[in-house]
């Protein structure tokens, strides 16, 4: 026979469970929601499809004719500031060597990196540094409290 | 007369802002301050990650997206997606798991 202290204990133990449980739920929607909105779940056959779209990302910012009246691809925010739908900074991949706009930048990381290409420190930093970019990016395009 | 009528209701332990604090927060404390909650949380991520639940619940969310669109989804709408199947989804074995630890550490903290 369980006397009270078991009972409060069993009570206990199961609510400190839902606790764990729910952080760990929130973690998990919150891993989605950084994998959806940085583009990071498309498979290896979109890769084309992303080097087109960061070559025309790169022709779009080449272009002098461009502007933010007539590109009906610029959006506007709370704020009042427009951003390119793809951000266009051409970053070089320190792994392979291409140019590869930002905002294609962290799909193509992802797959690039992947292919084991032997990694100095100087390019771990890099990484680091470019995550950190990547990761306030997200920060300042998803979280923002509006 | 009066005052009787306005006297606000008296606060449960749930909402007693005293100086006592509750013995759930003494216990999240302890939990906390031993490094416990750390281990419990690993170990739970790690259950939950070999057994598929994580899977699950990350195919809901890509499920979700692809229906909605990825700028139409909030961190809120996939944690309320995934609370109801994630809660009920975990196999008896881990939550048998983590409850025998969890006891074990109210034992060992004396409560």
């Amino acid at each position: 026979m369980s006397g009270p202290n078991e009972d409060n204990n069993t009570q206990l133990s199961s609510h400190i469970f839902g606790d764990l449980l729910d952080s760990i739920i929130v973690d998990v929607a919150s891993e989605c929601h950084r994998i959806a909105k940085l583009g990071l779940d498309r498979n290896l056959e979109e890769e084309e499809e992303e080097m087109r779209l960061s070559a025309q990302a790169r022709a779009r910012v080449a272009d002098p004719s461009n502007s933010s009246e007539t590109n009906t691809k610029y959006v506007v925010d709370i704020f009042g500031q427009t951003h390119p739908s793809v951000a266009t900074e051409i970053f070089e991949c320190m792994n392979c060597g291409r140019s590869i706009a930002a905002g294609r930048f962290a799909p193509h990381l992802e797959k690039c990196m992947g292919k084991v290409i032997p990694i100095s420190s100087y390019h771990i930093s890099i990484c680091l540094y470019l995550s950190i970019m990547i990761d306030s990016y997200y920060d300042r395009e998803f979280c923002a409290i509006p | 007369m009066k005052h009787s009528v306005n006297r606000p209701p008296t606060p449960d332990a749930a909402e007693d802002q005293g100086k006592e604090p509750t013995l759930q927060e003494i216990i999240n404390i302890k939990l906390i301050e031993s490094g416990e909650k750390e281990r419990l949380m690993e170990l739970l991520r790690e259950r939950l990650i070999d057994c598929g639940w994580k899977d699950e619940m990350k195919a809901l969310c890509r499920a979700h997206v692809k229906k909605k669109g990825r700028n139409n989804v909030t961190v809120d709408d996939l944690v309320h997606l995934i609370t109801p199947k994630g809660r009920a989804s975990v196999p008896d074995s881990v939550k048998a798991e983590l409850l025998q630890r969890i006891r074990t550490f109210l034992m060992s903290a004396a409560l």
